[in-house]
């Protein structure tokens, strides 16, 4: 019993970054715009938003404000920085996979370069809080449901759920969701009822940086004590959520539970009695995860649907 | 049937070609210019701070130029491998020309990513240094391991940092204890091995007969960045009692940090420099003088023609290569600086021979009472 809390408290903190930033690939893909700059965006903002928690930490401010702070933080500065691949992709009409490439690029370089020039000669930013909570008065003591949920959890992880309710609710029962959907599938039917595509694109790229860049803050203080101008290559493990949840919040939820448990149970598989029994080598046991994603999408891959017109430049005058 | 003969000739002429190649060295007296003090660094795929050995080797370097009153950008530069994390030979060569087209006299580049490139490149370049640290020049396969006069090739013997941190972990008090290697790279390996061996013959001291390195929590992470997956699995070694993890693997050491540090009671061994300032956590480090190498193959190339060159130096406690840091880093509740330096001594003076490879490494955990359970491809070397 002991071991599925373990798991399922590990499952949570690596779901949390891919949950929130495949979330903000979602506003952006389903306007019609492929963002595959989330690792990029990513790491600016973990770069930033944790270099403002080195900064106030220990200070005045309590620990978990801290860390909302710098989430928030990492957000905005994730919004500003998608703003050059929504300027290159829908003003310019760019490829979108390339401008997006050139953030991915761009992102760590700078990191490094501010990093070194600015903050004292090392790309590394170390924080020294632990935001882990280990327990919650009363909460905890809820029989099995407050220790799953309320015990070695990381306030992140509600963030996160709050951040898919939001997400449905916009998406699915606001007008401007409906506009953001239908920019998605087809945009020029969308503009012949005075849709402004460009804005609504806008909004979806915007709101997909703001994610990313929370997403990268919860990846570093969930992972490591330091930032150091990387993310692991988690913005496209959010890529392949997004898909592998066939761009649907509820199914992205499951596919970043799946994907957590999966990538958990490969990482503690000496611990689980019933894994180890199987007697492979330990780098079978480190594909799990892929394997059984590749399996899943596999089953799946009939009912995936894409957004129509993700991908596509929006050209007015295009009939 | 052309095609066919034009195919076998082909291969014949690759075969052939390749076997050309393996041809002998001649030997040469390089002649150094040292006027303009030009010292390059090309790093590996790390950089210049990276906690590990291409940041202690620029600081060996800012060291020496500091001590010369020499100046960045105009004595000393570091230039860095297109590529990024996937750099390979070619883009070392390349790095390694623009240094020497830079202008530099000796070239230092960390890491044995290199071991190729200074194959290549060493012979091309006779009257340039080149210290190679933690590997040696070799074709790739260590079929031809060839360290030219003008190129020094610095070893280190983790497997002694190793013991050390391993010794002094369970003679304070810890009988649990876990290994994350970054990847089975030798020198990760042999840090891996040292760590075993210590850790039983405290265990012998201590009179522990039920001790034993547990086979499941020793492991290589498969890569040197911070990861969640370390955390979690350090986090799972820590739930099943685990209570000091050595990570020897570079950034990912940090992800082993996080979860120490949201432990209770938890903690971690850092690697190659001293990382007490990284966190209240960190036990002790397993640091290897790479700084010091360092500089004292630039001491040796700009003071006595480079007396090192053309050889290979395998730096251990005799030489003061290895060690675990003292002063405000020593963290032990019951193990004593007197104890670290009297098992040192022994080191130094060859009482203990610290193990390298597998095999000896049983033979010495046998000889103190104990049977090792790792396998050969458990330790990976």
């Amino acid at each position: 019993m002991e071991l599925i809390y373990n798991i399922l408290q590990a499952t949570f903190f690596t779901m949390t970054p891919l949950l929130v930033v495949a979330l903000g690939g979602l506003f952006s893909e389903r306007s019609g715009v492929v963002n595959i700059a989330l690792e990029g965006i990513m790491v600016m903002g973990a770069f930033i938003g944790i270099f403002v928690i080195s900064m106030i930490e220990g200070g005045s401010i309590p620990g978990q404000l801290v860390l909302i702070i710098g989430v928030i933080v990492g957000g905005l500065v994730g919004l500003i920085f998608s703003v050059f691949h929504a300027f290159a992709s829908i003003n310019l009409k760019a490829d979108q996979t390339i401008s997006g490439t050139a953030l991915n690029i761009f992102a760590p370089a700078v990191a490094i370069f501010v990093a070194r020039s600015m903050l004292g000669g090392s790309k590394e930013i170390k924080f020294l809080t632990v935001f882990r909570i280990k327990r919650v008065p009363f909460l905890t003591d809820i029989p099995i449901l407050g220790r799953i949920f309320f015990e070695d959890f990381y306030i992140t992880f509600y963030v996160g759920l709050i951040i898919l309710l939001i997400s449905w609710f916009v998406l699915y029962k606001t007008r401007l969701g409906l506009r953001i959907r239908a920019c998605g599938e087809n945009p020029h039917a969308a503009d012949s009822v005075g849709i402004n595509i460009y804005k609504i694109r806008y909004i979806g790229v915007l709101t997909s940086g703001f994610l990313a860049g929370m997403g990268g803050v919860i990846f570093i203080i969930s992972a490591s004590q330091a930032f150091a101008a990387s993310v692991s290559g988690y913005g496209f493990l959010a890529i392949a959520v997004l898909i592998f949840g066939n761009w649907q919040p509820k199914k992205i939820l499951f596919a970043s539970f799946f994907f957590g448990l999966m990538t958990t149970l490969a990482a503690m598989y000496t611990e689980i009695p019933l894994l180890k029994g199987l007697g492979l080598s330990e780098e079978f046991y480190n594909m799990i995860p892929y394997i059984a994603t590749l399996v899943v999408l596999a089953l799946l891959s009939k009912s995936s649907k894409a957004p129509k017109a993700v991908g596509v430049i929006y050209d007015k005058g295009a009939r | 049937m052309k095609k066919l003969i034009a195919l076998l000739s082909l291969t014949a002429f690759l075969i052939g070609g390749c076997q050309d190649e393996k041809k002998g060295h001649e030997s040469y007296t390089p002649s150094y210019s040292t006027a303009n003090k030009k010292i390059g660094l090309v790093t590996d795929v790390g950089s210049i701070d990276d906690k590990s050995f291409n940041q202690t080797s620029w600081e060996g370097i800012v060291d020496f130029a500091e001590t010369n009153g020499l100046a960045i950008e105009t004595n000393y530069k570091y230039f860095q491998p297109s590529g990024g994390s996937n750099a390979g030979t070619q883009d070392y060569i390349t790095a390694i020309n623009n240094a020497i087209n830079w202008g530099a006299e000796i070239v230092v580049c960390p890491g044995f990513l290199f071991e190729v490139a200074i194959y290549e490149i060493q012979e091309k370049n006779k009257n340039i240094g080149f210290v190679l640290i933690d590997g040696t020049p070799n074709e790739g396969n260590y079929e031809d391991v060839y360290v030219a006069p003008n190129t020094v090739s610095i070893l280190f013997k983790e497997q002694e940092s190793g013991f050390l941190a391993g010794y002094a972990a369970v003679k304070d008090g810890f009988t649990s204890l876990g290994f994350m290697g970054g990847m089975a790279v030798p020198a990760v390996v042999r840090f891996g091995i040292g760590f075993i061996a210590g850790a039983y013959l405290a265990a012998k001291e201590n009179n522990n007969t039920e001790f034993s390195f547990n086979k499941d929590h020793y492991t290589y992470v498969g890569k040197f960045e911070a990861d969640p997956n370390i955390k979690t699995r350090a986090e799972s070694w820590y739930n099943a009692g685990v209570e000091v993890i050595f990570a020897a693997a570079g950034g990912a050491g940090s992800s082993v940090l996080a979860a120490a540090q949201e432990g209770q009671d938890k903690w971690m061994i850092g690697v190659d420099k001293d990382q007490a300032s990284d966190s209240p956590r960190v036990l002790t480090s397993a640091t290897k003088g790479v700084h010091s190498a360092t500089v004292l193959a630039l001491e040796s190339f700009y003071q006595s023609n480079f007396d090192v060159g053309g050889q290979i130096l395998n730096l251990g406690a005799v030489d003061d290569g290895v060690g675990l840091p003292l002063g405000e880093s020593w963290r032990f509740s019951s193990f004593t600086i007197e104890e670290y330096q009297s098992l040192y001594d022994k080191l130094v003076d060859g009482t203990i021979n610290v193990p390298s490879t597998h095999e000896t490494l049983k033979t010495y955990v046998e000889g103190l009472g104990y049977t090792l359970n790792l396998s050969f491809e458990d330790i990976g070397m």
